[in-house]
């Protein structure tokens, strides 16, 4: 501790991580209470499409904004999530969480697959191959019609099996406000996941290829192994998102996983802000009770809701995340070091 | 018979290679000089075909003009999109939030069209598509007559343009350099804004064709702008002989898989082709060299 500069720093850590702690408290606080405050079949419901657009947005983050790989195509993993999980419990009768983790695992897979096919491209050419590799998953799944019942859609999808201990029931996932608790706490556990991840100096190491991949090279890193490894982990985590759609919903239609899902995910995060994982949770929460608040205005709600896109882009271009930084600041209460 | 069928279909990839290739070559033009995807394109393919509708039902103006109409709507809103949003977010340097914006652009667009026009499909006819000539056993309607000729025109114009005129070969130059075709003394803005109103001319013009084609909803150009994506990187990005190529391949590729295999199958086997391409030669049929600053 002789080092002064040393000591100046570890009170600004051990805050820093006081101010993560509470964060999670406050967030485990509201994930508690959202469920009890809104009570109606609508609002609980839209809290559960929430959590799993969080789901999404976090996993397409870790790859966008922390490898800068421009994955057009995040719908391709949500949709092989839920196919797989389903059709592995309709068609062949497997228990839930077993097909949920094959679901998880083959998205998973899928995505190390295209990334290591398309790791070689660059920016744009890999923006329009994983834009590509959606439209191809899109269409399999509407003319594959033995396996999915094309447009018709696989109907009566169970939710996961009621939570029991020791012969009582812990959590009836029939109920809504268990199946939020369900959906949220593992978008939550993800959440602590990746961020740790990205705290770790795994993370450090990801931010290195993003900012320039040649100099992170000369470093001895391999910037190849680490972009697939980013994402199949985004992957893995948009087939979880997925499997809980399915579950959740109880019908499947390949049109879920149309590509213009996935320009949606991708706003979600812009709008949060790339590259921090805490801006797309509040960009997916946004960019989902927006069109509900609007529905109001009837066909003109995609229209404000297009507009408002563009606008965040051209006005906040760093996102939420930016604007409440600047918010945070103005009012003083960030330190000015 | 069979060569009956091969050429019979030969003809109608042709027809809808050609417009495929209009579509693309906006995209690849904006690209080349801007390095942008611009997923709004596919809206200007739609309001193209509205545009040819309307004026062909309201005004009561023939289809040929129709055509020259969609042109003139889709270079109005290209300037129009192009001054109001695009140029002011460049100035901001970021290569994702453009992309971003042309999202919410698009978003926008088939929305307001949708209020304005409703979901249900309009039948698109002229008078020219039920009008067939007949030789050898082949069909060709006037409609694809009237198509090919005003695409390969259209096409030679622009190939004219590019080749051999001042402001073409400036245009060149701002996509091959940017910064070197500045010091040049070229404007890049104002190609930048030449090159946006060409290209939604292009794809207002196209949707004017393909009108007849598609299912005419406000989110028909979709279906297309897929499709042209997948013809730009075929050709390699910012080419325009590699576009006009792989957009004629994609179209054969489409009438021969409705003959021979399924219909749900054209964009899987469209696809499958981008992505072999991508694996074995990622700079397009017709590669042009281009430095990447380190």
């Amino acid at each position: 501790m002789s080092d002064p500069a040393l000591a100046q720093q570890m009170p600004g850590q051990r805050a820093a991580l006081r101010s993560r702690w509470l964060g999670y408290l406050l967030a485990v606080i509201a994930i508690i209470l959202l469920p009890l405050i809104f009570t109606d079949t609508y609002w609980r419901t839209n809290l559960t499409v929430c959590a799993i657009n969080v789901l999404l947005a976090i996993g397409l983050d870790f790859i966008l904004g922390y490898t800068g790989q421009l994955n057009l195509g995040h719908s391709a993993f949500y949709g092989l999530g839920a196919y797989v999980s389903t059709l592995l419990i309709v068609k062949l009768g497997i228990p839930f969480w077993l097909a949920f983790v094959a679901g998880v695992g083959f998205a998973g897979i899928a995505g190390i697959f295209l990334s290591l096919f398309a790791v070689r491209l660059r920016g744009h050419y890999l923006a329009i191959a994983s834009l590509g590799f959606a439209v191809i998953v899109h269409q399999i799944l509407l003319n594959w019609i033995s396996l999915t019942q094309g447009p018709l859609g696989i109907y009566g999808i169970a939710p996961p099996p009621a939570l029991v201990i020791a012969g009582t029931v812990i959590a009836d996932f029939r109920n809504l406000a268990a199946f939020f608790y369900l959906v949220a706490g593992f978008a939550f556990l993800s959440y602590i996941l990746l961020s740790q991840l990205v705290r770790s100096p795994i993370g450090e190491t990801l931010t290195a290829i993003r900012e320039d991949e040649v100099s992170a090279a000369s470093l001895g890193i391999n910037g190849a192994a680490w972009k697939v490894f980013a994402f199949g982990v985004g992957s893995a985590v948009a087939g979880a998102a997925g499997c809980f759609y399915a579950s959740f919903v109880g019908t499947l239609v390949p049109d879920a996983f149309f590509v213009s899902e996935a320009f949606n995910i991708l706003a979600m995060v812009i709008v949060g802000g790339m590259g921090t994982l805490i801006g797309p949770v509040f960009g997916a929460i946004l960019l989902t009770v927006l069109p509900e608040v609007l529905r109001g205005l009837g066909d003109l709600r995609l229209v404000v809701y297009g507009a408002a896109l563009t606008f965040v882009v051209l006005f906040m271009p760093g996102g939420l995340a930016q604007a409440a930084r600047v918010v945070r600041e103005k009012l003083g209460l960030r330190r000015s070091a | 018979m069979t060569t009956t069928i091969v050429l019979q279909q030969a003809i109608n990839g042709v027809v809808l290679g050609s417009l495929y290739v209009l579509v693309a070559l906006g995209l690849t033009l904006i690209y080349g000089v801007l390095v942008q995807i611009n997923f709004a394109h596919a809206d200007f393919v739609t309001l193209g075909a509205f545009a040819a509708y309307f004026f062909m039902h309201l005004v009561g103006g023939g289809y040929i003009l129709s055509i020259g109409v969609a042109f003139a709507v889709g270079a109005a809103l290209g300037w129009l999109i192009n001054a109001s949003i695009f140029t002011p977010l460049r100035r901001k340097g970021n290569e994702l939030l453009p992309l971003i914006a042309t999202i919410g652009v698009s978003v926008m667009m088939q929305n307001l069209m949708l209020a304005w026009f409703g979901p249900i499909p309009y039948a698109f006819e002229t008078q020219y598509s039920s009008e067939v000539l007949r030789f050898a056993g082949i069909f060709v309607s006037w409609q694809s007559i009237i198509i090919i000729a005003v695409s390969s025109l259209t096409i030679a114009l622009l190939y004219a343009f590019m080749k051999f005129t001042f402001l073409g070969k400036a245009l060149r130059a701002v996509s091959q350099d940017r910064e070197t075709a500045g010091l040049m003394g070229i404007n890049p803005n104002q190609l930048i804004m030449l090159t946006f109103v060409i290209a939604s001319a292009l794809a207002g013009m196209g949707g004017a064709m393909l009108a007849p084609v598609l299912v005419l909803t406000p989110f028909a150009g979709t279906s297309v702008i897929v499709k042209a994506f997948a013809i730009v990187i075929i050709g390699g990005f910012g080419n325009v002989e590699g576009t006009i190529l792989a957009g004629l391949i994609v179209g054969l590729i489409e009438s021969y898989t409705t003959q021979y295999l399924d219909p749900g199958l054209i964009d899987i086997v469209v696809f499958a082709l981008l992505l072999l391409m991508l694996a074995i030669k990622p700079t397009g049929l017709i590669s042009e060299r281009r430095e990447e600053n380190v």
